[in-house]
């Protein structure tokens, strides 16, 4: 998985590239921690590049923006994620209790609010 | 190998309530009107298209499955299920002693409960050996059965034989293995062989860590199994909300059963606030799930209901 990052207003936006599964979970999870650890409370999953998202790569989202929601008022989103990536946001259920956007800025734009 | 599911629910025994039965009339009636319905004749064939959560139920008794290989015959917890398969056995035996194996998961309530109602313990010529991981498993269920609980003390018949938890025993030519899993208060997973085929019963279990390093042991466990009983209480939302609570989803499952090359899995441990609707809803979208991550072949999978069985 390669992961980039940028940050603007606050926000952490987060770009993975690659499958988010059970060989991943672990350095996308500990990217994240390591940024809350670095005082970020907001994060824009990009996932435009993500081809395909299994149970471990939904729990470590559902957990983090759990944690987020939790201990510091943060949050997490999801943004641009691929037709098939979205279905299993839905299917999932957890298109329920995260945002999910069109594309990057507008998720971004979604915590200044 | 012959495996019948007799008790599917997790927690507590959840009986049908009446505005359920009712949905499921109403429903029925409304797909017979709109199916044009006019004959007695025409009945039969229409109640097996009605959708699955409208003509059955998944049933409300607590965990308990019966396996049969060859002359052995075991039963995988003893949940409220155990009730009616002990009155199963006593038909079958036609008056001559029952010999069974009940293996436990753990001594949680939905697991264990049934065996006050076990009638074949109630016959002292009948053999019922209990096996469980779990520490003093003899004193735990004499003490289910404390007069301040119940009026009957654990019969003599129930001889406890005292696993360890990492054990590779047989019973009859049955080959047993077994594997501790995570939930408060431990459970653990059985892995069965007879004749080259293989059951793994793993109930109740929460992964929390889902990268290959720490699900390996399990995955490994499950490893070509040509069938697997899996805890599927939550979905996925519901499994991080409810952190520690020691349960699984069918995402996950499905994720370990393809990882494993398993050739069938069953979700099992319904939650009781799940009623039928629900559970064939989750189910489906299981199916979803599945399609799109083994579009050729992958595992077969199926929801528990009381009657469910296999032969492999
Ligand atoms: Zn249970
Ligand atoms: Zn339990």
């Amino acid at each position: 998985m390669k992961i980039t990052e940028n940050v603007q207003n606050n926000v952490s936006r987060i770009f993975l590239d690659g499958r988010f599964d059970a060989n991943t979970c672990g350095e996308v999870e500990q990217f994240i921690r390591k940024r809350i650890d670095d005082g970020m409370h907001y994060f824009v999953l990009d996932m435009e590049n993500v081809s395909f998202i299994a149970s471990a790569g939904l729990r470590v989202v559902l957990v983090i923006a759990k944690e987020l929601r939790n201990t510091s008022r943060g949050d997490l989103c999801i943004a641009s994620p691929q037709p098939n990536v979205r279905k299993v946001f839905e299917i999932s259920g957890i298109d329920n209790v995260l945002q999910i956007h069109e594309d990057v800025e507008r998720a971004a734009k979604g915590f200044l609010q | 190998m012959n495996i019948c599911f007799w008790g599917v629910r997790g927690s507590i025994g959840t009986a049908l309530k009446n505005s359920e039965v009712e949905l499921k009339i109403e429903e029925a009636l409304r797909l017979g009107v709109k199916a044009g319905l006019r004959e007695d004749s025409q009945v039969s064939a229409f109640m097996q298209e009605l959708p699955w959560y409208v003509r059955q139920t998944a049933g409300g008794d607590t965990a308990c499955v019966e396996i049969t290989a060859g002359d052995e015959r075991l039963i995988m917890d003893a949940g409220s299920g155990i009730r009616p398969l002990g009155l199963k056995l006593i038909q079958d035996s036609g008056g001559n002693p029952i010999k069974v194996a009940i293996l436990l998961s753990h001594t949680h309530w939905d697991h264990i409960c049934g065996i006050p109602f076990f009638v074949p313990g109630f016959n002292p010529r009948n053999t019922i050996t209990v096996y469980g991981a779990h520490s003093n498993l003899e004193e735990r269920l004499r003490d289910q059965q404390d007069s301040r609980f119940f009026p009957v003390p654990l019969p003599s018949t129930f001889k406890v034989v005292q696993l360890s938890g990492n054990d590779h025993f047989t019973v009859g030519d049955v080959e047993i293995e077994t594997i501790p899993l995570k939930h408060p208060g431990d459970s653990f997973g059985y892995r069965l062989t007879h004749n080259g085929k293989t059951v793994v019963y793993a109930t109740d279990s929460e992964y929390k860590d889902l990268s290959t390093e720490a699900l390996k042991p399990f995955v490994d466990f499950f490893q070509s199994a040509d069938l697997v009983i899996y805890d599927a209480q939550y979905t996925m939302v519901e499994n991080v909300e409810k952190e520690n609570w020691g349960h699984s989803n069918m995402f996950t499952g499905i994720d370990m059963a393809i990882e494993a090359g398993v050739k069938r899995m069953v979700f099992t441990h319904h939650d009781p606030v799940c009623d039928d609707k629900r559970l064939g809803d989750f189910f489906q979208k299981a199916e979803e799930y599945l399609r799109m991550y083994a579009p050729s072949g992958g595992p077969l999978i199926y929801l528990a209901y009381e009657g469910l069985g296999f032969t492999l």
